[in-house]
């Protein structure tokens, strides 16, 4: 057959084995969680509960009036003990909420609201009370991207249940596990936007979650047109633009973004947080992701409260061995190494990859011989042998010039590269260099 | 808590690696050049495995030696000094005196490569270079051509190479005749099989395109900047009035054109570059051999377009998201 796809990718090993056909597992209620008070790109949020305050779960703790941003809420019932900075795993260390159980299951939910009934306004400030933000990684606040600029209709929606980072499953057992909530988010999510068309796009790998989500269309598409389509099995099929190339066969213009072409891509997560927040009126406080890798004695799919600290869940949920080296929060093309066991699970945790040390490998950088692999690899199709160069002559703007600031730091490079160069982790700190030569020419008048 | 005294690692994404690294590419490079090898073995006799021996030892010696001298890491275990090694032997006469195989592979590396900082930042293919060198410097040795063992008609120790006889005004009759082909389709075959006096490992297209062949599946190189140079060498020479399919397989076209036209540190990494820069060499090659002193042109022709390249690799590709606005209907 012949698979929809983007030109460029590589095929790393998938290691998806250990947790593909395991449920997804509810933690026991941690006894304490620590909720980061901004865990979505934009502005940071105020605490809107004090130290010693009762706070339920479902409670709204943290806001600020300033888009974009999103709301976080309690995810356990208890007594908020401290509010101070913690580990998190965007490595920025901000500020928290540490609560403690106090053992109660109450919880409170906003009132169900029928997003086919209700204003588009309504519709938009639900998903921002609810706080749901983009859970494939990335966190961008849905409700602001879902209120596209008027000039800037939307046609195609597109439920992005591709994974293709290696070893997580979560996307894929959300998939079979709650076909319905899916395609019931992704239907309202079309709706909020007036897209007309609504495809579910699975890679090839995750085949047989196509007929189990087409089940559902039926009920839940709310007379929309719906459809799936299967990409081919490639990383990163799931990033957002490569998708949208696939699907659409339209491209994000460079430093645009993906309404200028009038799609919109949602991860199913995202999408079944989208049902929650209307039909059961529930904040996105819970989340499901996936725990592997080589000192992963235990490999899972779990779902647990937002806050829920990884050192707790060992080691009755989680066993590792002795010698971890990384602790991966994401997958492991694009994922972030934390410091310390003591990071809690955030919003856009889509697992948890504990490594060993021959997963840990360090190896020595050589000088770029131009095989033209990282090339062929970048779905964005960049010269990323060319602008590390310009960038190993501290020339920030050549590298610019030849594609920087449109690399999205997928990995790929890196990835291929026979002489082991970190070009993706050079790229960001080019972006950095490039930013600051552009302050200091503003600087002086250039 | 367990594991309280476990050390983390912190590391930039992504966190996996392809396993194919420098050492396995040059080892397939290396596999591909072993039928052209063997090849030289058939035609010339084993004297082509000891020139090839010498020159690769002297290739990693000079490799090695140099980056000790200079209290700098060695690398000689990522193949890179081997490959040099083999192309060089592969482009001299199998009469090479092993003396001079070895100082060309060692000043190949140590000038044009070690100098410019080792693998990946030389401009120029070392085994090219140190074969200029060997060229300007005892060029009798290097002209200086045995015939294939299995030619039909053996008349001397030495002959001339069919692109020498053209040299010297000879014409595809001559060739014909110096082979002992019944025509000229007997002859292309003949070259195409490799049964004719030249480099060691150059004569045989058969076994350069199977090695080609493998590194082209094996994805190691990229077939733009060989078939822009055959293109090219095939149109040239038609233009000059010259045999196209004879200059072709003439010479070291095949050899340059899949093993040193490709290589990656010094040929474009665009792809306007690539087939530029195989245009360049094939034309280049073909006006060295219409108009110069020398019958061959293929070394001076890669070499002079190993200049050129970075500004051929300014021709930036279009990139993802660079396309025209598109209407949406509202």
């Amino acid at each position: 057959m012949n698979l929809k796809t983007f030109r460029g990718g590589i095929h790393p090993p998938e290691h998806k084995e250990p947790t593909r056909d395991l449920p997804i597992e509810h933690v026991p209620t941690p006894k304490s969680v620590v909720i980061h008070l901004t865990q979505a790109i934009g502005a940071q949020n105020q605490p809107l509960v004090k130290v010693g305050d009762r706070v339920v779960k479902g409670q709204m703790i943290g806001d600020v009036q300033a888009c974009p941003a999103a709301t976080v809420h309690a995810s356990i019932t208890g007594i908020v003990k401290k509010i101070e900075p913690a580990p998190q795993s965007n490595l920025k260390d901000g500020m928290a909420v540490f609560i403690e159980a106090d053992g109660t299951d109450e919880t409170v939910y906003m009132a169900p609201l029928d997003a086919f009934v209700c204003s588009r306004e309504e519709a938009i400030k639900r998903l921002r009370d609810a706080g749901v933000v983009g859970m494939g990684g990335a966190s961008f606040p849905t409700d602001v991207k879902l209120a596209p600029p008027a000039d800037k209709p939307i046609d195609t929606i597109i439920a992005n249940g591709s994974e293709c980072e290696p070893y997580l499953n979560i996307d894929y057992r959300t998939m079979i596990e709650s076909p319905a909530d899916v395609v019931e988010g992704l239907a309202i999510a079309a709706h909020i936007v007036g897209a007309t068309r609504a495809v579910v796009a699975i890679e090839s790998n995750k085949a047989d979650a196509v007929p189990v989500i087409e089940r559902e269309f039926q009920q839940h598409a709310h007379g929309m047109h719906m459809e799936t389509v299967l990409v081919a099995t490639k990383y990163p099929e799931g990033g957002e633009k490569m998708l949208m190339k696939a699907v659409t066969g339209r491209e994000v213009p460079s430093k645009g973004l993906p309404f200028d072409i009038g799609v919109i891509c949602q991860n199913v997560g995202t999408l079944k947080a989208i049902k929650e927040a209307f039909v059961d009126g529930k904040p996105l406080i819970e989340r499901g992701f996936t725990v592997s890798g080589g000192a992963c004695k235990t490999p899972k799919n779990l779902y647990a409260p937002i806050g829920t600290v990884i050192a707790d869940l060992i080691p009755d949920v989680i066993q590792i061995s002795d010698d971890v080296r990384k602790v991966i929060f994401g997958g492991p093309m694009m994922g972030v190494t934390v410091p310390s066991l003591q990071t809690p699970v955030a919003k856009g945790t889509s697992g948890i990859l504990f490594f060993s040390a021959a997963e840990s490998k360090q190896y020595e950088e050589r000088l770029c011989i131009r095989c033209g692999r990282c090339a062929d690899a970048c779905p964005a199709w960049l010269m990323p042998m060319l602008m590390n160069a310009a960038l190993d002559a501290n020339d920030a703007n050549r590298a610019d010039a030849i594609g920087l600031v449109d690399c999205f730091e997928c990995g790929a490079c890196s990835y291929v590269c026979p002489a082991r160069i970190p070009l993706t982790q050079r790229f960001k700190l080019g972006k950095d260099l490039l930013r600051n030569q552009r302050a200091k020419e503003a600087r002086h008048g250039k | 808590m367990e594991n309280k005294t476990m050390k983390l690692v912190l590391s930039g994404a992504p966190h996996f690696v392809t396993g194919n690294d420098i050492q396995k590419t040059m080892g397939m490079v290396i596999i591909a050049l072993l039928p052209a090898l063997a090849g030289g073995v058939y035609f010339f006799g084993p004297r082509a495995l000891l020139v090839t021996a010498v020159s690769v030892v002297s290739a990693v010696a000079a490799e090695f030696l140099f980056r000790k001298a200079l209290r700098r890491e060695t690398h000689v275990t990522d193949l890179s000094a081997v490959v040099t090694g083999m192309l060089l032997a592969l482009i001299l006469p199998v009469s090479s005196p092993l003396w001079m195989a070895a100082v060309g592979s060692a000043f190949g590396i140590v000038v044009a490569k070690e100098l410019f900082g080792g693998l990946g930042g030389n401009f120029a293919n070392p085994a090219l270079v140190g074969r200029a060198v060997l060229l300007m410097s005892w060029p009798a040795f290097m002209t200086r051509w045995s015939p294939s063992l299995h030619a039909a008609v053996v008349d001397a120790t030495t002959t001339a190479t069919p692109l020498g006889i053209l040299k010297l005004g000879g014409t595809i009759a001559d060739v014909i005749k110096s082979v002992g082909a019944s025509g000229k389709s007997a002859l292309y075959l003949q070259m195409f099989l490799g049964n004719r006096a030249g480099c060691i490992g150059e004569t045989s297209g058969l076994l350069l395109l199977l090695g080609a062949a493998f590194l082209v599946v094996t994805r190691v190189i990229d077939l733009r900047t060989p078939v822009a140079m055959i293109a090219a060498v095939f149109a040239a020479s038609w233009l000059f009035g010259r045999d196209p399919v004879f200059s072709v397989l003439a010479g070291g076209i095949l050899l340059g054109a899949f093993f040193m036209a490709t290589d990656y540190v010094t040929t474009p990494v665009t792809p306007i570059g690539k087939w530029a820069f195989g245009i360049g060499a094939g034309f280049m090659t073909v006006l060295i051999r219409q108009l110069g002193n020398f019958p061959e042109g293929v070394t001076y022709g890669i070499l002079l377009m190993n200049v050129v390249v970075p500004y051929l690799d300014k021709i930036i590709p279009r990139k993802f998201g660079f396309v025209k606005p598109r209407k949406v209907n509202a």
